[in-house]
């Protein structure tokens, strides 16, 4: 006999997200943090939708923009730093237990 | 693992790979290179004291915990008034992006338009792009410094990237938004 539950679950887990399940994944999916399976229904619908392959262009932009924000460290701040750590790694450093 | 030695080892290895990290989110939250310089000081002194007591995993998060606490410490000596302002580190972290802002014009353009959304972002919302997406801590890093749960990262992180985007939107900077 047939269980049309258990079709109905297959199709499911197997088809394209839609856009609006898209618009609640696509950051995980960006940030890496999103299932396989999840996962690839999502990336199925980027293929297709190309409005929501805009709306991942446009985060996708925006994550690289801020990752560009990164301000440099002063390097001789950085140099005195690993110095003094390299010191307490050495035992040079006096520290109080 | 009790000897000066087992200890000293201990440092170098879990450490010493961190001190451009440890600089990094100091000077996040001191907005003053010789005040982060002393942070990550000191941060590096409790370290060693607690080395023996760190169980070897995830030595970023245990490091920004210690970080944070430093921070938090030497604030509350020199600042009493922020024991009254529980969100102070996120409040700093807020300012120094206005600061950026200033600094960097009103160039036109993608970039310039994430500055002005960046800018005029609330906190606690701000403070977690900085981290995640500017400094480039993990969820589970940033929740260390903020003291708030990976989850509250993420979702703080989710809507603030949303509301850069609609800045974006209204700037004719971006499509508009198809949801």
């Amino acid at each position: 006999m047939k269980k049309p539950w258990k079709s109905l679950f297959r199709s499911s887990a197997k088809r394209p997200m839609t856009c609006g399940e898209v618009g609640q994944w696509l950051q995980h999916y960006l940030d890496g943090e999103l299932d396989d399976r999840r996962s690839e229904r999502l990336a199925a619908h980027l293929e297709d939708c190309r409005r929501c392959g805009l709306e991942a262009d446009t985060y996708t932009r925006i994550k690289h923009s801020l990752a560009d924000h990164q301000p440099s460290v002063p390097a001789d701040s950085l140099a005195r730093l690993r110095e003094f750590g390299a010191r307490i790694a050495r035992g040079d450093e006096p520290v109080e237990r | 693992m009790s000897s000066p030695e087992a200890s000293q080892a201990l440092f170098e290895q879990h450490v010493l790979p961190e001190i451009e990290v440890l600089l990094r989110v100091a000077r996040s939250l001191t907005r003053n290179d010789a005040d982060a310089e002393d942070l990550v000081q000191d941060t590096l002194l409790r370290a060693y004291r607690a080395i023996e007591r760190f169980d070897g995993r995830h030595p970023r998060a245990w490091l920004l915990t210690i970080l944070r606490n430093t921070h938090i410490n030497r604030n509350r000596r020199r600042r009493p008034e922020l024991l009254r302002d529980p969100d102070g580190t996120s409040r700093q972290l807020n300012e120094l992006a206005a600061g950026d802002v200033t600094d960097a014009g009103v160039d036109a353009g993608f970039d310039a338009g994430i500055e002005r959304a960046l800018a005029e972002l609330d906190e606690p919302f701000r403070s977690v792009v900085q981290l995640v997406d500017v400094e480039g801590l993990t969820y589970a890093e940033a929740a260390e410094v903020l003291g708030v749960p990976a989850g509250t990262v993420m979702s703080r992180l989710h809507r603030a990237r949303g509301r850069i985007r609609d800045r974006l939107d209204r700037a004719g900077l971006a499509p508009r938004s198809h949801w």
